[in-house]
This record gives C-alpha cells, structure tokens and sequence, in this order.
C-alpha cells in the first residue's frame, strides 16, 4: 500500500475514535477535545486525498476556532460536578438503532453502486481552487462572505442582554 | 486509494454524528455531533471529485462553502443557547417543553 494509504488509514482511525469520544463521553469537555481529533483526522483523510489547502482549513477552522468557541458553551452545561440525571434507557436504544440503521442502509447502497472509473488526478492545487473562487464561482464566495457577516452581527444580537429601559434594541 | 473504503469510513463518521443528535441531551453535544455529520459530508464531496479525477478543485470550492456555512451556523446556535440560558437556566433539550402541545 502506498504512503498515503497508510495515512488514509491512521488518520481514518483518528477520525472515528474522536467522534466515538466526541458523542459517547458524559463529560461535556472531553466531548469537546473528541471532536477536536476527530476533526484533526478528518483533516489528515483530506491530506492523504490530495487536499492539503482543505486539510490547513479544516485544522485552522474547526479544531482552532469551533472547538474554542463551543468550549465557551460548556459552562452553560449541566455542572460536571453534580451526579447525572437519569437516561431513559429506551430513547438511547432508539437512538442506536435508527442511527445503525441509516448507517448499514447508506453502507449497502455504497456496496451495490457502480462506481465511474477510477482515474485520480486533476490539479487540486490551492491556486487553482483560488482561481476558481474568484471567477467561477464568485457568486457563491460573495454570498458566503456576506452570510457569515449577517450571521456574526445576529450572533451579537441574540446573544447581547437587552438593557433595562432600552427596548430591545 | 480505494473510493468505497473512503466512503465507508465517511458513512461511519455519519452514522456516529446521527447517533449523537439523537442520544445526547445537551444542545452543545448536538451540536458537536451536526458538526461530524457535516464533516462526513465533506469527506464524501472531496473524496468523489478526487478519486473520480471529475474536477477536484471543484470538490474544494464546494467544501470551502461548506465550511464558511457551518461556521456561521455554531456563531448562530452558541449565541441561541446562551440567549436559551439565560431565558430558561438549562440547555436539556428534555426540559425545553414549554411550546409543547
């Protein structure tokens, strides 16, 4: 097997072990440090595909960013050092069973699909993909700019505690 | 590099985001777990444009957008959980019934 097999592989096992973590852990902070590897493996699969302008983006975005800002959020959780309330047994068995079977249908549809020949190349450069942004695909880069300035501005909004006698705004 | 492994790790990282949303009680952890759902998906995008040699800087710009939308959607959902906080003192979605019928 190639180099980037191999790395396709560990950082496979990476990913799924943090995201495992990410969502099996009671503890709302380790939950956080899960998602941060599993989003470090996610970042090595691009990497062992070829997108290493993806791979840069995924480790500066999510594990730099999301991770930190959820971590503001975790003082919002249930405190850590008071016992758990109690599960109900029947919605974690649910839970389970739908998401293993949505998981198994999409797996046997992988299975069966006949898949267009395998011929890997094309220029996955970042500077091409820049290119691309701001020719092709201008439109969608000006909207998503444009969407996440509405968004960080709502973000302010809904968060910010309305002032006695101001109105709400 | 063989595409369906790629896709299956991908369907696996799914199937462990879905199970999140729907066992989880904190809307932090949801949210956690949406993120790893929306990351699969960018695996499956990269992966198909890459392998298939179809246009992989496409598959690129695509997740990129990807991306820029997710974030502004954890800037939306962490203000609304503090806003939720502080109107409710909880984030146990188990306890936000109140628009219950």
């Amino acid at each position: 097997m190639s180099v980037a097999g191999w790395i396709f592989l560990a950082s496979a096992a990476v990913a799924l072990s943090g995201a495992l973590l990410a969502v099996g852990l009671r503890n709302i902070f380790h939950n956080i440090l899960g998602f941060a590897l599993a989003m470090l493996g996610v970042a090595g699969i691009f990497a062992s595909l070829g997108s290493d302008f993806l791979a840069a983006v995924f480790v500066l975005v999510y594990v730099g960013a999301v991770a930190i800002a959820m971590v503001y959020a975790v003082m919002l959780s249930h405190p850590l050092d008071q016992p758990h309330r109690p599960r109900n047994r029947g919605k974690i068995l649910a839970a389970a069973v739908v998401s293993a079977g949505v998981a198994m249908t999409l797996w046997r549809v992988l299975q069966q699909a006949q898949w267009p020949a395998l011929v890997p190349g094309g220029d996955n450069g970042a500077a091409l993909t820049g290119t691309r942004f701001l020719t092709d695909y201008v439109l969608a880069f000006e909207l998503v700019s444009v969407l996440l300035l509405v968004a960080m501005m709502g973000a302010i909004m809904v968060a910010r505690r309305a002032r006695p006698g101001r109105g709400t705004w | 590099m063989n595409l369906p492994l790629v896709l299956g790790v991908a369907t696996a990282l799914f199937g462990i985001g879905l199970y999140g949303l729907l066992q989880r009680r904190s809307l932090v952890a949801m949210l956690i777990a949406l993120e790893l759902m929306l990351a699969s998906i960018s695996i499956n995008v990269v992966a198909l444009t890459t392998l298939t040699g179809q246009d992989p800087s496409m598959g690129q710009v695509v997740v990129l957008i990807f991306v820029g939308v997710a974030a502004a959607e954890v800037a939306i959902a962490l203000s609304l959980f503090v806003a939720i906080h502080r109107a409710a003192h909880d984030i146990d979605v188990e306890h936000l019934s109140e628009l219950k019928g």
